[in-house]
């Protein structure tokens, strides 16, 4: 149980930091990248046309029934030779976590724009708002409301989905840490126990301030 | 010398208290319900009204007073008790004072013939076909028969509170109170679930009414108690005389809330309806 | 496309698709229990245990399902626990989904009115017979739309499992990728198999949500 020590030895922190990075990393731009993909497919579910809506449901209905891994599987070994794509493996991972947290950001959007009652738009007609003015002021502000929460727990769903970046080869924090073990293992026989407790705590320590935020979000703007 | 048992709900001296608050939600208020009869609680909102019901029917504690039915003491209030929830009343003596509330919740998973025969079967173990055929006379009484194996989604809410009312009445309450029962439904339902209650008066079922139907209240009554700010303000045996002449100011300027007239009126008393700018 | 290889390989599949179901159905059990004890120590509002099942939820939802699994395979042996890989993987899904579970059942419980235990308690039934009759199916109702989603997640969520060596779907699929360089066959059969797995359980949760809908209109 001193195998704590694994811990201390040199290089083993920093690295583990580093790791940690390239897994916010892949986090952050794929959440960033997700947004606008999110607003679009949003957009287009609540099209007039029913053609475009029903491509929507299946594109969003795949993504949303097929394992993460699955779909990783599918980018990286298939989508990258299909369109001869040099995609390295940090790029599949991106790619599905834009498309993914896109289809999940978009149902979100058009659940959002859908649940605000009629009632809101109908005042505002009645006030004598124009389109855009009524979209700007009344729509936008309440779906907002509605979405960033929600939101803020797809962020936290993206972040736990990165540690299935370490199954297609990608040296982020499990694979780092995966490393330090198998580099220590004479040294330190049970610094396996320590490392994947580390990891374990900083995905915690990374995700549950998403969470609280979340929640805060949700019970502050909780519509009566 | 034998005394004479008083027959039907008494209330004394209640007193109650929320915790934290400056005053007492009642003070030591007493009234009597004597069997047979109907009381009409009639008051402001926020007044107090339906706490009294729910310290009568259990659901809230007392701190001070007795309630008392036929002689026998239901609950004593006690001090420090502000905080505690339902009083932990027995199932017999629950089953003798009856509630219906204003939300016309049904339970949503079981037929309204199943509402019905659940508590008889669960609680006072009766037999399931004596329990049915019972409960069907009572739903042929409130015009519901054909609907006994609905469901209560599928009923309106004048609907669902009758079967309320048939749930509650199948235990045989020797007490029912009703929570302004009418204070949800829409107009059109209101008249068909008060006179199932002048039906229940007219066979003389012990009552405590809150409502805010005055029309109704003075029709059903037997008496009358008007509460403002957990205290009795004024209280009649003749419902007529309260309505048409109130004693106090409190009462007149209550009653008055519910009567509406136009203001502009000219020198006989009758409003003016003819103006002079209008195309 | 070679459907012959299709055809030839399909087997391992459905071997695979066993494995994922086998781990899935005894964890999502699990979970279900878990999430039930759970959710009953919140709204019986039992003081310690209560704390207890707050931190567990935190600690389940906010890390991946796949470190667990790490942990439990590779670490706690260090410890003296030595478990099978698939017994890490059923208590794996059962922690995490446990958490997910009691959240669901929770929120039905919560959102039963309070009117209809008041009208348990004047209809003079016991706590027991209020639970039971009046609470329980209510909830259950409110929580099924929830559950259902919850089992097609942790159906989905079981395919890490192969990160610590059991033959299920993905394993299935990496194998065939890296023996034959089938890529488009084994993929092919990868998306067929999980879709035969999730789509009727999928459209069986829609059907139950629906029968159990008190408030259908």
């Amino acid at each position: 149980m001193s195998d704590f020590n694994i811990l201390l030895e040199p290089g083993v922190f920093p690295r583990l930091l580093n790791g940690l990075w390239v897994t916010v990393w892949i986090a952050g731009v794929s959440v960033l990248l997700s947004i606008p993909v999110g607003l679009v497919t949003g957009w287009l579910m609540t099209a007039k046309s029913r053609t475009i809506r029903a491509i929507m449901r299946v594109y969003l209905d795949f993504i949303r029934i097929m394992p993460q891994l699955a779909l990783l599987f599918i980018a990286f070994y298939g989508l990258a030779r299909l369109w001869n794509w040099n995609l390295d493996a940090t790029g599949a991972c991106v790619l599905v976590f834009v498309l993914w947290g896109g289809a999940e950001l978009g149902d979100l959007v058009r659940g959002a724009i859908q649940s605000i009652p009629a009632i809101q738009t109908e005042s505002a007609y009645v006030l004598g708002l124009t389109g855009p003015q009524t979209f700007a002021r009344v729509v936008l502000p309440q779906a907002i409301r509605r979405l960033l929460p929600a939101s803020v727990n797809l962020a936290t769903r993206i972040v736990k989905t990165t540690s299935l970046a370490v199954l297609l080869g990608v040296v982020e924090l499990i694979k780092v840490g995966q490393q330090i073990i198998d580099a220590n293992r004479f040294q330190y026989p049970s610094g396996t126990l320590w490392i994947y407790g580390v990891i374990f705590l900083m995905y915690f320590i990374v995700c549950w301030p998403l969470s609280v935020v979340a929640r805060y979000l949700e019970k502050e703007w909780a519509t009566a | 010398m034998t005394e004479q048992q008083f027959r039907g709900l008494e209330v004394r001296d209640l007193v109650k208290k929320y915790p934290k608050a400056e005053r007492n939600v009642f003070d030591g208020i007493s009234f009597d319900v004597p069997k047979g009869q109907v009381l009409v609680i009639v008051g402001p909102s926020g007044s107090g009204k339906s706490t009294l019901l729910r310290t009568v029917a259990g659901l809230e504690p007392i701190q001070g007073g007795t309630i008392a039915l036929d002689g026998d003491v239901l609950e004593t209030g006690k001090p420090g008790t502000e905080k505690a929830g339902r009083s932990k009343r027995p199932s017999a003596l629950r089953t003798r004072i009856g509630m219906v509330f204003q939300s016309y919740d049904l339970f949503p998973n079981k037929t309204v013939l199943g509402n019905i025969t659940m508590a008889p079967v669960l609680v006072q173990k009766r037999k399931k076909a004596d329990v049915e055929a019972e409960a069907m006379a009572l739903l042929e009484r409130v015009g519901l028969a054909d609907r006994a194996d609905a469901k209560p989604h599928e009923l309106s809410g004048g609907q669902r509170q009758r079967v309320a009312i048939c749930r509650a009445l199948i235990l045989h309450p020797e007490v029912l109170l009703l929570d302004e029962i009418t204070a949800a439904l829409d107009p059109e339902m209101v008249r068909e679930v008060l006179d199932v209650v002048l039906d229940l008066a007219d066979d003389g079922q012990t009552m405590l009414i809150v409502t805010h139907e005055m029309q109704f209240a003075r029709a059903v009554a037997d008496r009358i108690v008007m509460i403002e700010d957990g205290r009795i303000v004024e209280r009649s045996t003749d419902p007529d005389e309260f309505f048409a002449h109130p004693k106090t100011e409190r009462a007149r300027e209550f009653l008055h809330t519910f009567e509406f007239e136009r203001r502009r009126k000219h020198e006989d008393g009758e409003p003016i309806r003819e103006f002079e700018d209008v195309d | 496309m070679d459907w012959s290889f299709i055809g030839h390989y399909a087997p391992f599949f459905v071997t695979g698709a066993l494995m994922t179901l086998t781990i899935s159905v005894f964890g999502i059990a699990l979970a279900i229990v878990v999430g039930a004890v759970c959710a009953a120590i919140e709204t019986a509002r039992i003081p310690v245990l209560r704390q207890i099942v707050r931190v567990y939820v935190e600690i389940s939802r906010n890390t991946p399902l796949l470190v667990q699994l790490y942990f439990l395979y590779f670490g706690l042996p260090k410890l003296g626990f030595v478990w099978s890989a698939e017994a890490c993987a059923i208590i794996g899904l059962a922690f995490l989904g446990g958490s997910y579970m009691a959240e669901a059942m929770r929120a039905g419980v919560e959102a039963v009115p309070v009117v209809q235990r008041e009208n348990a308690v004047m209809l003079g039934f016991s706590r027991l017979q209020t639970v039971v009759h009046v609470v329980v199916p209510q909830a259950a109702s409110t929580a099924l739309p929830g559950i259902v989603a919850n089992v097609i997640f942790l159906i989905k969520e079981s395919s890490v499992v192969s990160a610590i060596a059991l033959a299920d779907v993905m394993y299935m699929t990496k194998d065939l990728i890296g023996m034959y360089y089938s890529t488009y066959e084994s993929l092919f059969l990868l998306i067929v198999t999980y879709l035969i797995i999730l789509l009727p359980i999928s459209i069986v949760g829609s059907w139950l949500e629906r029968k159990f809908n008190y408030e259908r209109l």
